[in-house]
């Protein structure tokens, strides 16, 4: 059974929110595992592996301790890809005027990839990371990866770099649908279960304001 | 003359008049019928196997330039009690699928296993669309056994309930498995926005017509006796019911892009039409004649809600009004449609002024229609956060777009008395009262004033040099409303702005907004988060469309004027 990309965001965003995420994260974490699941990555899966790993920490602790530090590294060290992602392409132009920028003990790397996606699109040049042997580049639209899947699915990368301008050679181009798999589905389900509200008579008389009969 | 500016978003986007919405000329199914028929579009059905009971289903196809598309429906025997609008329903009279080409057995095997479950079934991307409607089963019964026993329905029955079946929920772009819009994006007949699910309504209205026909011959054959055929005049003048909950309003608010590209090009046609020099005789008649015709319309507009009453009865003033007016108003003069919305603005109230605004376009379909293909978004290139920023930039927006919500006293319970949340029953939609029920852990980030007013205030001790990039590390729970503000900056119709959120909102307002996109008439609300409206009513049945009737038969009784 496959998946449409619609509804890997939908699930995702639910389930990042209901890892405490602020929305805003959540939502780009949603659009990033859409965005690999796109290019048959696994993206919802290590979404659900980082969830459950950073279930309801503070973001303070799992972010970058500064964005013009030589190297970023979280307090914790173990820095949210989410978080690192995300100030990646906040620092887009940064990143340009430095050439590149290095980060420290970060999560489930492959789920920064995304957000160089968002930075080349901003840039207008593509961007590469490489960690262990692991090489991925993108314009935002297209990807070029060398690596193997372990290395694409590792926990943990010692030492991550983005470069920006990079070279795209082998491009994937983006399909349409996806495949996510039923035990990952139902952990993301988990996460995106703690944002629904337990139904109420009350809630389900009043809250969508429907009338008492619907026959005419 | 001098340059007609757009009209103000200040203006625009309050929620009364978002609420007061007309369709017009690029209301998304006159987009559909003017296509269809330029096009030459066919439409056959393909299967219609419906037993005595009414439970089979039938495939009707309609076939484009390119390619063909099948809505395949699926026909129940409903229990009496299961019958409700509400999306927690689990059964319904008929439910539907939009098949992208046309399905062979082993698909329509493949649908029967699901659609008839809706949300509890899953289906490809062979699927654009996902729907379910029930019986008004008033005017059912009376067409029904009308026809059984050999005379036409009663026209004054069907004009007052306007269709036999409504749709509930109408599923597309993913939903349930189904093709994601990216997946269909680059073909011309889904250019404009909602068009896969506008074919399977206008398909669905046809087959609902046979259903009924098919029904009624069962029963005189019964009695041994044979029904009579529905005449086509009666048939057209039914459309498609559509019953609309709370979940319609929050897609506004979370496609704050897509939103701007609607009223922007709308915004645009009434710019363009105001900044005619002179209209030709035959562009004042036609206007003149819409006039006519739509107010028609507005006299069997009927409602039993108070608020809609009331709208109704300034709007049938604001008719008076403008009858008078232009007794008195030569259009030929030079700027004569500017002069008559100015006039509008001075004189009527929104529903008034938004009635003229659209009609005002009716005779300029070759200035305005092309903004149709402007309507859809893709959203990826303004969802970047533009970290480089500074915080001084950041302010100035906030200033500008949120004036009314850095003004609002957010202390005070009444501005915020509500909360909008997902329930996890069938994960419908609904608004609740924040200081009453247990739900605020669960609220979802539909206030956008009350959180740029917290963002104003969090950033207000940073320096104006400072970057947004280094903000949001250390304030990660404004990233959705940076998000939303600098779209607001690119995107000057992207947010309401008004107050979402108050002890006086009204949901019906967003609901009125988008369904007079869809192109909807005759609101009705049930309450102040609950709509029906029809869709294509009098519209041409699928084997009768030509350019001749293809974009005026949303204003009735009259006779068909060629643009």
């Amino acid at each position: 059974m496959t998946h449409s990309l619609n509804e890997i965001e939908a699930l995702c965003k639910r389930a990042g929110r209901g890892s405490g995420l602020p929305w805003g994260l959540a939502e780009e974490a949603a659009k990033g595992a859409r965005w690999l699941s796109a290019f048959g990555l696994p993206g919802a899966e290590k979404l659900a592996d980082l969830l459950e790993l950073n279930d309801r920490i503070p973001a303070i602790d799992v972010s970058p301790v500064s964005l013009s530090a030589e190297i970023w590294h979280a307090p914790v060290r173990r820095m949210s890809p989410l978080i690192a992602g995300a100030s990646l392409s906040d620092s887009a132009t940064r990143l340009k005027e430095r050439g590149s920028i290095t980060m420290e003990n970060v999560l489930f790397p492959l789920l920064t990839v995304p957000f160089m996606g968002g930075a080349a699109l901003r840039l207008g040049t593509p961007v590469a990371v490489e960690w262990q042997d692991a090489r991925l580049a993108t314009d935002g639209h297209q990807l070029c990866l060398t690596a193997s899947d372990d290395a694409l699915g590792i926990g943990q990368a010692d030492r991550l770099v983005f470069t920006t301008p990079a070279e795209m050679t082998g491009r994937k181009e983006p399909v349409l649908r996806a495949t996510v798999s039923e035990s990952d589905w139902s952990r993301l389900s988990a996460f995106a279960h703690r944002t629904f509200a337990p139904a109420t008579e009350e809630s389900r008389l009043k809250g969508a304001g429907a009338g008492t009969t619907d026959n005419d | 003359m001098a340059e007609i500016a757009f009209r103000d978003p200040n203006l625009v986007m309050r929620l009364k008049r978002l609420g007061s919405l007309h369709q017009s000329r690029l209301s998304f199914m006159r987009i559909l019928t003017r296509r269809m028929a330029r096009e030459g579009w066919t439409f056959e059905r393909r299967a219609f196997e419906i037993d005595d009971d009414g439970v089979g289903h039938a495939v009707y196809t309609a076939h484009g330039p390119e390619r063909s598309y099948s809505l395949v429906a699926f026909a129940h025997d409903l229990p009496a009690e299961q019958r409700s609008d509400r999306v927690i329903a689990e059964a319904w009279d008929c439910t539907f699928t939009l098949h992208d080409g046309v399905p062979g057995s082993d698909d329509i095997e493949r649908l029967s296993r699901n659609i008839p479950y809706q949300e509890a079934g899953r289906v490809t991307g062979k699927e654009l669309s996902v729907s379910r409607a029930n019986r008004s089963v008033r005017l059912w019964e009376h067409v029904v056994s009308s026809l059984a026993s050999g005379v036409q329905p009663d026209a004054r029955q069907i004009d007052a309930v306007g269709y036999l079946m409504r749709t509930t929920a109408v599923y597309g772009s993913g939903k349930l498995g189904a093709a994601d819009r990216e997946m269909i994006a680059n073909r011309p007949e889904f250019a404009s926005p909602f068009q896969a699910e506008m074919l399977s309504v206008f398909l669905t209205r046809w087959f609902v017509t046979e259903l009924v026909q098919h029904m009624a011959d069962v029963r005189a054959r019964q009695t041994g006796r044979e029904a009579a055929k529905l005449s086509v005049d009666l048939a057209r003048s039914m459309g498609i019911g559509n019953s609309t909950g709370l979940g319609m309003a929050p897609f506004l608010l979370n496609h704050p892009v897509l939103f701007n590209n609607w009223i922007m090009a709308r915004e645009k046609a009434i710019q363009a039409v105001r900044s005619v020099g002179r209209a030709s005789a035959s562009e004042v008649e036609l206007f003149l004649e819409l006039v006519e015709r739509g107010k028609t319309t507005i006299k069997t507009w009927h409602s039993d809600h108070p608020i809609q009453i009331e709208k109704l009865a300034s709007l049938r003033e604001d008719v008076e009004n403008v009858t008078r007016h232009l007794e008195d108003t030569d259009l030929s003069e030079p700027g004569a449609w500017n002069a008559l919305y100015q006039w509008s603005e001075a004189n009527l109230g929104e529903e008034g002024q938004e009635w003229i605004a659209s009609l005002m376009t009716e005779p300029y379909g070759h200035l305005v229609d092309g903004f149709a293909d402007e309507m859809a978004a893709d959203n990826t290139a303004t969802f970047r956060i533009a970290g480089a920023m500074t915080i001084a930039d950041l302010r100035a927006i906030l200033e500008d777009v949120y004036a009314w919500a850095l003004n609002t006293d957010w202390a005070r319970p009444e501005n915020r008395a509500r909360a909008w949340y997902v329930s996890e029953e069938k994960l419908e939609p609904r608004l609740g009262e924040r200081f009453e029920e247990p739900i605020e852990d669960y609220e979802q980030p539909l206030a956008p004033g009350r959180d740029a007013a917290q963002l104003y205030t969090a950033v207000s001790h940073w320096p104006d040099e400072a970057q947004i990039a280094d903000f949001l590390l250390r304030h990660p729970e404004c990233r959705h409303t940076v998000r939303r503000t600098q779209i607001a900056k690119r995107a000057p119709y992207a947010e309401i702005r008004d107050n979402t959120i108050s002890d006086q909102v009204l949901p019906i307002d967003m609901l009125r907004c988008k369904l007079s996109f869809f192109g909807a008439t005759k609101f009705d609300p049930r309450s102040d988060r609950w709509v029906r409206i029809c869709m294509y009513g009098n519209a041409p049945l699928p084997f009768e469309l030509t350019g001749d009737n293809a974009d005026y038969w949303v204003f009735p009784n009259a006779r068909e004027t060629a643009a």
